[in-house]
């Protein structure tokens, strides 16, 4: 009984983890604790959960407790990943799956750094490319956004373990961006600029955070339904900045007229 | 119009590979991508821009809901890849291009209008949320 409950322990603070490191909500986090919970025939349990960390108390006979705290630091989106994990934690409140599968599992998906896909680097640059003919761009435009969302997407890889990866990643890309926009613009005098800089910062947006803002904040989440919308703020005015730094240097060198 | 809307479809869909979601879904999420920016190109031909961001919104919200559903995925495997179009990018470059030729007065018309534009689309997204805690299709469904 006692090694159920640090096992139960074990499995909830991984799967809270994967969830609200790989983009889910807050609620989301919260619940599968609490079903994963109930399932497994728990008094008492109580989980606060942000986008920085979690708390979680679990008692199984109502006068013992067991604690644990999770910070989370990195922040990335993968849905295949949250996907898997909502699975498992199905699974395992309808005792399709044991504990110790369902741990071996969970700490497979943990340490799954990242998709095996050899083509991940082609797809923010086509994105982009179709993002740019979608405002009206032309077939040069489509390749030109192409090669910067490429280059973007090789630079930013070396970012990644950094903390504040958001933030410097945003700046890069808006700045990598514009560069390319204005530069091959101006090299072969055809072409509109501000369709590669639109097309290019699309992908970038951070639509996730915006989302997950509204949908916590309905929920009573209001910690981190404001971490996410700053988290927002910051990402797109950080693209901001990027772009603005290279459009007023190319203003300033007469690049622009 | 149509043209937009193929291109529209292709960049949700290399959008969500971007984020990795589960390949059995990503048409799903690109055709609701296309959907909502087909309603909100709509609006915009005939004039109404606010009432573009908010119908297309809910109606993106509104649907990835019911995939969310019928898949028994999260929501938001569906709703954020496919706001993405919508998304007002285009006036944040309009604000930052504004500010940097100095022209302050027109750049917080765009921002202002960009950010009412955003509160309009979680408006919408707010609506469909409250919609989705309050009617449950499938009983036993839990966490949507």
């Amino acid at each position: 009984m006692e090694e159920d409950i640090i096992k139960l322990l074990k499995i909830i603070k991984l799967s809270a983890q994967t969830i609200l490191e790989s983009g889910g909500e807050i609620y989301r986090a919260e619940e599968t604790i609490k079903y994963i919970c109930k399932a497994f025939n728990m008094k008492e349990v109580d989980s606060i959960a942000t986008p920085t960390g979690i708390y979680i108390t679990v008692s199984s006979d109502g006068t013992n407790n067991q604690t644990v705290i999770k910070r989370i630091k990195k922040r990335n989106i993968d849905l295949e990943k949250l996907n898997n994990v909502i699975n498992i934690s199905r699974q395992l409140t309808s005792h399709k799956i044991s504990l110790d599968s369902a741990i071996s599992s969970l700490e497979e998906l943990q340490s799954v750094k990242e998709t095996k896909d050899k083509f991940s680097i082609f797809y923010v640059g086509i994105s982009a490319a179709f993002f740019t003919l979608m405002f009206g761009g032309t077939i040069f435009e489509f390749f030109i956004a192409l090669l910067s969302g490429l280059i973007v997407s090789l630079i930013t890889k070396s970012f990644e373990n950094l903390d504040s990866y958001n933030f410097f990643s945003s700046i890069v890309s808006g700045a990598i961006i514009a560069l390319f926009a204005i530069l091959s613009t101006y090299l072969s005098n055809q072409g509109n600029y501000s369709n590669i800089i639109v097309g290019g910062i699309m992908p970038h947006l951070p639509g996730l955070s915006m989302t997950n803002a509204i949908r916590d904040t309905i929920r009573g989440d209001l910690i981190s339904g404001l971490a996410r919308a700053t988290e927002a703020l910051l990402i797109a005015a950080s693209l901001a900045a990027g772009t603005g730094l290279i459009i007023s240097i190319s203003y300033a060198l007469n690049l622009l007229s | 119009m149509i043209l937009e809307i193929i291109f529209c479809f292709f960049a949700t869909f290399f959008y969500c590979l971007i984020m990795n979601s589960p390949k059995k879904v990503i048409v799903f999420s690109s055709i609701n991508a296309s959907l909502g920016y087909f309603i909100y190109l709509l609006c915009v031909k005939s004039g109404n821009i606010k009432l573009g961001f908010f119908l297309g919104t809910f109606i993106i919200a509104f649907i990835g809901e019911l995939f969310a559903r019928y898949f028994k995925m999260p929501a938001t495997i569906f709703i954020f890849p496919a706001i993405i179009p919508i998304v007002p990018g285009l006036g944040l470059y309009q604000t930052i291009l504004a500010f940097v030729q100095n022209d302050i007065p027109l750049a917080l018309e765009y921002g202002t209008q960009s950010i009412l534009n955003i509160g309009a689309m979680a408006i919408a997204m707010a609506w469909v949320s409250l919609l989705a805690l309050k009617i449950r299709f499938i009983p036993k469904a839990y966490f949507f």
